[in-house]
């Protein structure tokens, strides 16, 4: 494997300073934002290197556990922060994933597909719980600018006698919808337009095209999965908070 | 005077934006609810069907409070109708059936009857809502709510985005329906000539005050405070 040297680092950084130039040119008022997401993008993952240094030397389950734990409350958190206004919008998030994250261990590993070792196990968990953190967050900010923008409809619907469930059944299925989209998008290009992530990964490591494709399928697939559930799980729970249990539309406050 | 059961009653009815409402509705009256933008009917009316509830006061139906009622049963009780259709998407027969299906009272005949009752054609049913005019969808989303078969039919505004003539249709149907279902009726509207017209009483609202209600002509005919006064004079 190929080292990058620490020169050839710094010479990265000239891309990100091409897009932050522009955007002080057209006065977007995201320079700042650009500067700082690149440099905590970059401290976070010098962090995690020596942080998964350390927990591949320690027992395989003990630093699974950790990992998955850290990593589905930052998940949580980043989308509960889209999610503000829905009540438990965190604690529904970690929920959610946390279900997920079991699901698809307890597939991976109870039908041999990868092995038990932080290796395989920290770094694909990773891509599961990042995917569906977005499509966490895509669904809860979908729920609420739905209720807003279909207001009436619901509110017609609880005037007809339905349910809160019934009612927000108008809004969730487009709301699962659209959560979906960009992942069955991706799923329909993948290979085409990007070569995903872990792929490029495994041959720039110098693994064979086939054994990386193999790898591939099985995140793809699972990552697949697991978005598609998380839209669902985390809609068919936030959708509570809109109502009260006098069967009323609440208002939904958002101050970000 | 048409009976003089009274059928919903408010007393000392208050919210963040309206205060202190007594109001007496018979049933198989027409009630016009009237008054300056903002001045809290669209408050007053969601409070009938616990679309929301009062901060003070309480609200009978059949002498009653709302609150006893289970809400779902309510709501099928006193249906509502408002100012755009907010219709479901999918097909007009979909949407009639929305609240029958609740009560497993639906029959494709109702749907029949539903849309000869607001003048729409049998073949209505397996369209789409998409693709039928704004004045057809509000006469499917008025049939929806009867689709319930309501004892008391609330109004925002409902008649307000129809042309002349449909206007004139749903008003015969309302007619209609209050004598020969006994149906009761609180609408409000911006047209005073409307609210004239339909109204066996009229609610005058200003300010989050009802501060006139009566027989429709007395307060046309006489209004007793300068707000109402003023307020037949501008509109
Ligand atoms: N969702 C809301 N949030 C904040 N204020 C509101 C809300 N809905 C109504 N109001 C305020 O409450 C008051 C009464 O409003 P309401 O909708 O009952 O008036 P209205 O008489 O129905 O008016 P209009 O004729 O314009 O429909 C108004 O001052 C309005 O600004
Ligand atoms: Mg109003």
């Amino acid at each position: 494997m190929p080292e990058i040297s620490n020169l050839s680092m710094l010479t990265v950084i000239i891309f990100v300073l091409i897009p932050v130039s522009l955007s002080y040119l057209y006065s977007l008022g995201i320079a700042k934002t650009t500067i700082w997401s690149s440099l905590r993008g970059i401290i976070q993952l010098i962090l995690i290197g020596y942080v998964l240094t350390f927990l591949f030397e320690i027992t395989d389950w003990i630093a699974v556990t950790l990992a998955v734990l850290v990593m589905i409350s930052a998940a949580s958190w980043q989308a509960g922060q889209r999610g503000k206004g829905i009540k438990n919008a965190f604690l529904v998030t970690f929920t959610v994933l946390a279900i997920i994250e079991g699901l698809v261990l307890i597939l991976w590993i109870g039908f041999n597909i990868i092995p038990f070792e932080s290796q395989q196990v920290i770094p694909m968990s990773g891509m599961v719980i990042g995917n569906s953190m977005v499509a966490s967050a895509l669904a809860l900010e979908r729920l609420k600018n739905d209720f807003s923008v279909h207001k009436g409809k619901v509110l017609a619907a609880l005037s007809l006698g339905a349910t809160p469930p019934k009612a927000a059944n108008i809004i969730i299925r487009n709301t699962i919808k659209a959560a979906m989209i960009p992942s069955i998008d991706g799923l329909k290009t993948i290979g085409l337009v990007q070569l995903p992530g872990m792929m490029t990964g495994l041959i720039i490591g110098g693994a064979s095209p086939i054994e990386a494709i193999r790898y591939q399928i099985v995140i793809s697939l699972s990552i697949f999965a697991s978005v598609s559930l998380t839209s669902m799980f985390v809609s068919a729970i936030a959708y509570r908070s809109f109502f009260n249990k006098d069967m009323q539309l609440v208002e939904i406050k958002e101050n970000d | 005077m048409k009976g003089n059961e009274v059928i919903l009653e408010g007393k000392n009815v208050g919210t963040e934006r309206v205060h202190n409402m007594d109001f007496t509705v018979l049933k198989g009256q027409i009630v016009t609810i009237i008054g300056p933008s903002g001045s809290g009917k669209s408050t007053l009316i969601n409070l009938l069907n616990r679309i929301n509830d009062p901060l003070e006061g309480e609200i009978l139906f059949h002498g009653k409070n709302v609150k006893e009622y289970p809400v779902p049963e309510l709501r099928k009780k006193i249906g509502m109708v408002f100012q755009t259709a907010n219709l479901f998407t999918g097909t007009v027969e979909e949407n009639l059936k929305y609240g029958p299906e609740i009560w497993g009272e639906w029959t494709p005949e109702l749907g029949k009857e539903l849309l000869r009752f607001v003048q729409l054609p049998e073949e209505f049913l397996s369209k789409d809502v998409e693709d039928i005019s704004g004045g057809q969808q509000q006469r499917v989303s008025f049939a929806r709510t009867l689709a319930n078969d309501p004892e008391v039919l609330l109004m925002d505004e409902a008649t307000s985005a129809l042309d002349n003539r449909t206007e004139e249709l749903v008003e015969e149907e309302l007619l209609q329906l209050v004598k020969e279902k006994k149906i009761t009726i609180l609408m409000i509207t911006h047209d005073l000539e409307q609210a004239r017209r339909l109204g066996d009483q009229t609610f005058f609202i200003a300010d989050g005050r009802i501060l006139e209600q009566g027989k429709t002509e007395d307060l046309f005919e006489s209004p007793a405070t300068e707000e109402l006064k003023f307020f037949l004079e501008v509109e």
